[in-house]
């Protein structure tokens, strides 16, 4: 028994109150720095009148929304998926197939991938459901290496390692700027929904699973439906992000599903902020371009971009945009004292 | 089917290698090594340059191959896997995470750098004898140095096996993989344990790559198969049991063989994921393994 049962005493109650507004108060602050990036990113290839580099920024953009998507499984939730990169790939090829064999025009490929990515991301999350930690990133590795291996080997209906050729979205002489304020819209109508899921009662469930998931599953908190959704939802994002990549691209090719890409769009996560909601925005807008750039010294990208993701994780966990958001919230209080929910990567 | 058996065996000997180093490591940390394959190819490179640039001996060949991948263990636990163990209070929550991302993140990083520094392109160490060599193994034609590469390699991974089961230190790995706060309350320096432990499991996949790299020449990506089977093995075999994971790695390498003829070549690599996730599903503990109770 314990001696102090009166659970709600005046300290509590105003412990809690300043726990939930700093929770508050960080996120709407993380809404506006995610949406003071977007006008940035709005503005920003009217800057650049290279249409190579404006196609870069478009990838960057694809990159983004793949990231965001991981984010909600590996950030928010703490299921350490290495599959975002499969999912972007099984995009490409819902989309590619229906447009290639059905005829559908390159729309409805893209939105078909939602339902498509979701059920198979739904069965991957009912897969895992009783693992975690290192189980569940290497029965994630199995699945991706299966998944490719069977687009790959499957040749008389993927056209294998060759890739499938499809139309663009806005045929080949299309506007660059099109395609990039298409993906700008996604981005932002994404970013608007992971901001209203994570301040929603689910939100507050999600992030109850990554802290403690026996703890919130005693609190009463319904662990495997939340997993499993969200499994569907990160799967559906990143889907959706290769739906429209194939229509960018005009290319569907096994490459996509390659380990090496789910590193890439992990370690934009983690380089900008895991658990943030521009986190993955910011890395992703740091490390195309600058793959891109490096990559015309005979540099591999991927060297600096591993390298600096362990050094984050090591040294660095908040991570660059994580870091301003949290010198931002220090700003914003004069007390500096009060804990926000998402301190667990501060 | 006896030569099913055999070249499955042979195979299985080297899986076993790099499982039981990963299994070490599961044992006494809790986490998977993802860069795993990494010490591989660390070892088929080395072995692969020495025979054929600068022309040593085969069998002097692999005593540098072991002793890189024994210095890459080393440098990987001081750099990277110590804050895993020490303070570990305060990670009680993110330590998986931590040492997903790590492991992954060095995985990419040795990967690439192989890229940038060698370049793409396969180099093939030479064979401990001339790879045309045949032998007849019960009523069954081999090439010499699948036999020999692979006798050797059984003999090193006893070694490694009795040096954990009776020595001293050993023991003291044993004990850590028990229980790490009764071992220190005990007295052995789990520092040390853990330094031994990256450093047997380097060497012992580093000697793997050196003799694998006639077969399976020395490339970036060559430690990536390696790594997953040898995922696959430790599932197979129950996560932190070593006996567990040497049945287990005949037991794919048969099993991979059995496939492969029967079943589809093309997808060869395949089954391996498949009987992870079918481990996973039906039987999470492994053959031999416990199951563990989380609080």
């Amino acid at each position: 028994m314990r001696a102090d049962w009166r659970v709600f005493n005046a300290r509590d109650i105003g412990m809690v109150l300043r726990i939930s507004f700093g929770a508050w108060r960080r996120q709407w602050l993380d809404l506006a720095l995610t949406f003071g990036m977007l006008i940035l990113a709005a503005i920003l290839p009217l800057g650049i009148p290279s249409i190579y580099w404006q196609g870069v920024l478009t990838v960057t953009l694809v990159y983004a929304l793949a990231s965001t998507g991981w984010n909600i499984l590996g950030g928010f939730t703490g299921q350490f998926s290495l599959a975002p990169a499969t999912f972007l790939m099984l995009g490409m090829y819902t989309s590619a197939l229906l447009v290639h064999y059905r005829g559908w025009p390159p729309v409805a490929g893209i939105l078909a991938t939602l339902p498509v990515t979701s059920v198979i991301g739904m069965v991957l999350g009912l897969l895992c459901l009783r693992l975690r930690g290192p189980y569940l990133a290497l029965t994630t590795v199995a699945f991706s290496e299966i998944t490719r291996n069977l687009i790959r080997f499957s040749y008389n209906f993927t056209r294998g390692d060759l890739g499938l050729s499809v139309p663009t979205l806005y045929g080949m002489e299309g506007n660059r700027l099109y395609y990039y304020y298409t993906i700008y819209l996604l981005n932002i109508a994404v970013i608007l929904a992971v901001h209203l899921l994570m301040s929603s009662r689910v939100g507050l469930y999600l992030r109850s699973i990554r802290d403690d998931e026996v703890a919130a599953a005693g609190r009463g908190v319904n662990t495997v439906l939340w997993k499993t959704m969200a499994f569907t939802i990160s799967s559906s994002i990143c889907g959706l992000a290769g739906g429209y990549y194939v229509h960018f691209i005009g290319l569907a090719s096994p490459e996509m599903g390659l380990l090496l890409q789910a590193g890439f769009i992990i370690s934009m996560a983690v380089i900008g902020g895991m658990g943030t909601l521009g986190g993955p925005l910011a890395g992703a807008m740091l490390l195309y371009p600058l793959s891109e750039y490096v990559r015309r010294f005979g540099i591999q990208y991927m060297v600096i971009f591993s390298f600096l993701m362990i050094l984050m994780i090591r040294f660095w966990k908040a991570g660059i945009y994580g870091t301003i958001l949290n010198i931002m919230d220090r700003w914003v209080t004069s007390s500096g004292s009060a804990p926000a929910l998402g301190s667990k990567y501060l | 089917m006896m030569e099913i058996l055999v070249t499955g065996a042979i195979m299985g000997t080297f899986y076993a290698m790099l499982a039981l180093g990963l299994s070490l490591i599961f044992g006494i940390l809790k986490v998977v090594n993802f860069a795993h394959g990494e010490f591989f190819m660390i070892g088929a490179y080395t072995y692969a340059i020495l025979t054929r640039t600068f022309g040593v001996t085969s069998f002097l060949a692999v005593l540098p191959a072991a002793l890189m991948g024994i210095a890459a263990g080393l440098i990987v636990e001081r750099l990277l896997m110590r804050p895993l163990y020490q303070r570990y209070m305060e990670w009680a929550t993110l330590r998986d995470e931590y040492a997903v991302i790590v492991t992954f993140g060095l995985s990419l990083f040795l990967i690439n750098l192989a890229n940038q520094v060698f370049g793409p392109y396969q180099i093939s160490g030479a064979g401990l004898v001339p790879l045309r060599e045949r032998m007849q193994v019960g009523g069954v034609t081999l090439s010499t140095h699948r036999v020999l590469a692979s006798i050797l390699g059984a003999s090193i991974l006893l070694a490694a096996y009795l040096l954990i089961k009776y020595t001293y230190w050993g023991k003291a790995v044993q004990a850590v993989a028990q229980n790490r706060f009764g071992a220190a309350i005990a007295g052995i320096d789990s520092t040390r344990v853990s330094l031994i432990v990256f450093g047997i499991s380097g060497g012992l996949a580093a000697v793997a790559g050196a003799l694998l790299s006639p077969i399976f020449p020395a490339e970036p990506f060559a430690g990536a198969f390696p790594a997953v089977k040898s995922f696959v093995v430790v599932v197979l075999g129950g996560m932190g049991s070593l006996p567990g994971s040497i049945i287990g790695a005949y037991l794919l390498g048969i099993l991979e063989q059995v496939g492969a003829v029967y079943v589809s070549y093309t997808y060869r690599d395949t089954f391996a994921f498949l009987v992870l996730i079918l481990t996973l599903l039906l039987r999470p503990q492994g053959i031999l393994g416990e199951r563990v109770r989380e609080v």
